[in-house]
């Protein structure tokens, strides 16, 4: 499963540097610094309010940092760039959103086809083609015609990750990608991730599926209150956490 | 019943006038001009309003300072001085003399433009934030994000109140009659001012053509929220009910 040994060269696609972020006065982020390698599956737990998700919001600037220094694909992120190389940047970042938002006034179709038509100029007939093939490789190629609303959440998240493939991005980030599922649909959508990482793809997840982490992740990181108390193995955290606060967080999941 | 008689008369001896005033041997009038003033005064305002709601939304501070205070300036004052500044003010600036027809035009733009750039601007507000997120996080620009995931939705949502303001409009073309445009209100005054003993008469049949039209409009304006609501509610559907049960699994 690790892709990270089949990788020799594991050169760095995303790194940390010393990241901070402060609401306020508050801090949200304290002194991160991780890196996610290429082909490498990185999944973020922690409790909530632990800054998983804004952790994860700063790889494509969603949100902003007050200091330090975050590269994707060694390329600075958080530096003053145009706002077209930003857009460029951000085109090249997969992002998966805990409430889908798809376009609800987009058939699932164009929903896929938008972004490579109207951002990459690719050709609607080549677009329309790579999105048929996305929708198909998410199990959803009957659904193109239909609109968002048709589709149960479990089948909205499918398409939000066939829309985000389709702008070829090196790296896919899912912030709590099935938080938001009933539980009957979360199987679906998991699987779909693991067909990604299956095929090598970089990926960091920040969700509470520990399954899927101790299956699917190369290194689990482990958040609390701002700070990266914790980055393992799989096998080393679910095993035995090191952190004391990453203990407590085990043995209440173990619990629920 | 004798008012309702002498109505009767009325219109029938005057219909022409209340439909298109002196036209074709003067400019147009009555209710057309009515209704032609209304709809490019809508019309020419609509775009204005969609520059003006995305420059108070912008970024740049550049575009979002001059819309506002124009937004202000334009909402904190009554429509009758708007229309006595452009009254006044167009012909120094272009140095000819301007139709009442068009000075009241501009004035409308102006007016509605600010009026309608609020209801586009609540209408984008209004859109759940991730609509945008999503996008940018696609790559498209902020301008783009507007164009082809924003306004589309925001837009369609809008229907209803662009339609209101719309029934208001017809209602303020009224005020042109202090300029003398040749419109409805300004034809009804014809009217009085040749019978000059049937005042009540002569306004009321005004006030019933306003209300047919407005009404009519309004009416509209409350079907299409309706079906707009029910469709809103279906494409909630998707996000709600699994959110629900999320919340109620925490």
């Amino acid at each position: 499963m690790s892709n990270q040994a089949s990788n020799s060269t594991a050169t760095p696609m995303i790194e940390f540097i010393g990241i901070n972020k402060f609401y306020g006065s508050l801090p949200a982020l304290v002194d991160i610094n991780a890196e996610v390698k290429k082909g490498e599956v990185v999944v973020v737990c922690g409790p909530s309010g632990s800054g998983k998700s804004t952790l994860i919001r700063t790889v494509n600037r969603l949100e902003e940092i007050q200091s330090g220094v975050l590269r994707f694909d060694g390329q600075n992120v958080h530096a003053k760039i145009s706002s077209l190389a930003m857009n460029h940047l951000r085109s090249r970042i997969g992002f998966v959103f805990q409430s889908f938002n798809l376009f609800p006034h987009l058939s699932v179709l164009d929903n896929v086809m938008l972004s490579p038509v109207k951002v990459n100029g690719i050709k609607r007939s080549k677009a329309r083609e790579i999105a048929l093939q996305l929708l198909d490789r998410v199990g959803l190629s009957s659904k193109a015609q239909n609109y968002p609303a048709q589709l149960s959440g479990g089948q909205q998240q499918r398409v939000a990750i066939a829309r985000a493939l389709a702008m070829e991005p090196p790296a896919m980030l899912f912030d709590e990608p099935t938080s938001a599922l009933d539980p009957e649909m979360v199987g679906e959508v998991l699987a779909v991730m693991r067909g990604l990482a299956r095929d090598g793809m970089t990926m960091m997840c920040v969700t509470h599926e520990m399954n899927f982490a101790r299956d699917v992740a190369d290194r689990v990181w482990f958040m609390d209150a701002g700070r990266l108390l914790e980055s393992a193995s799989p096998s080393a955290f679910f095993g035995s956490p090191q952190h004391p606060r990453a203990q407590r967080f085990l043995s209440d999941l173990r619990a629920r | 019943m004798t008012l309702l008689f002498n109505m009767i008369g009325i219109v029938s001896d005057n219909w022409l006038l209340l439909l298109v005033g002196q036209f074709p041997n003067g400019p147009l009038g009555g209710i057309a001009a009515t209704l032609i003033l209304s709809i490019l005064g809508i019309a020419l305002a609509f775009p204005l309003s969609v520059a003006m709601a995305l420059a108070r939304l912008s970024p740049w501070p550049v575009l979002r300072w001059p819309a506002t205070a124009l937004v202000y300036v334009v909402r904190g004052v009554p429509l009758l001085l708007i229309i006595l500044w452009v009254y006044f003010l167009l012909p120094l600036l272009i140095g000819e003399s301007v139709p009442g027809f068009v000075t009241m035009l501009a004035t409308l733009v102006i007016y509605e433009g600010a009026f309608l750039s609020e209801i586009v601007r609540a209408g984008i507000t209004a859109l759940p934030r991730g609509q945008m997120d999503a996008a940018r996080a696609l790559g498209h620009s902020h301008l783009g994000a507007m164009r082809y995931v924003i306004l589309p939705q925001a837009l369609f949502n809008m229907i209803p109140s662009i339609i209101s303001q719309f029934v208001s409009t017809i209602k303020e073309t009224t005020l042109g009659y202090i300029i003398n445009v040749p419109e409805l209100t300004f034809a009804a005054g014809q009217i009085n001012n040749r019978l000059l003993t049937k005042p009540f008469e002569v306004y009321f049949i005004l006030a019933i053509i306003y209300f047919v039209v407005c009404w009519t409009l309004t009416k509209l304006a409350s079907t299409l929220e309706r079906r707009i609501a029910v469709r809103r509610a279906r494409s909630m559907d998707g996000a709600a009910a699994p959110a629900l049960a999320a919340a109620s699994r925490t």
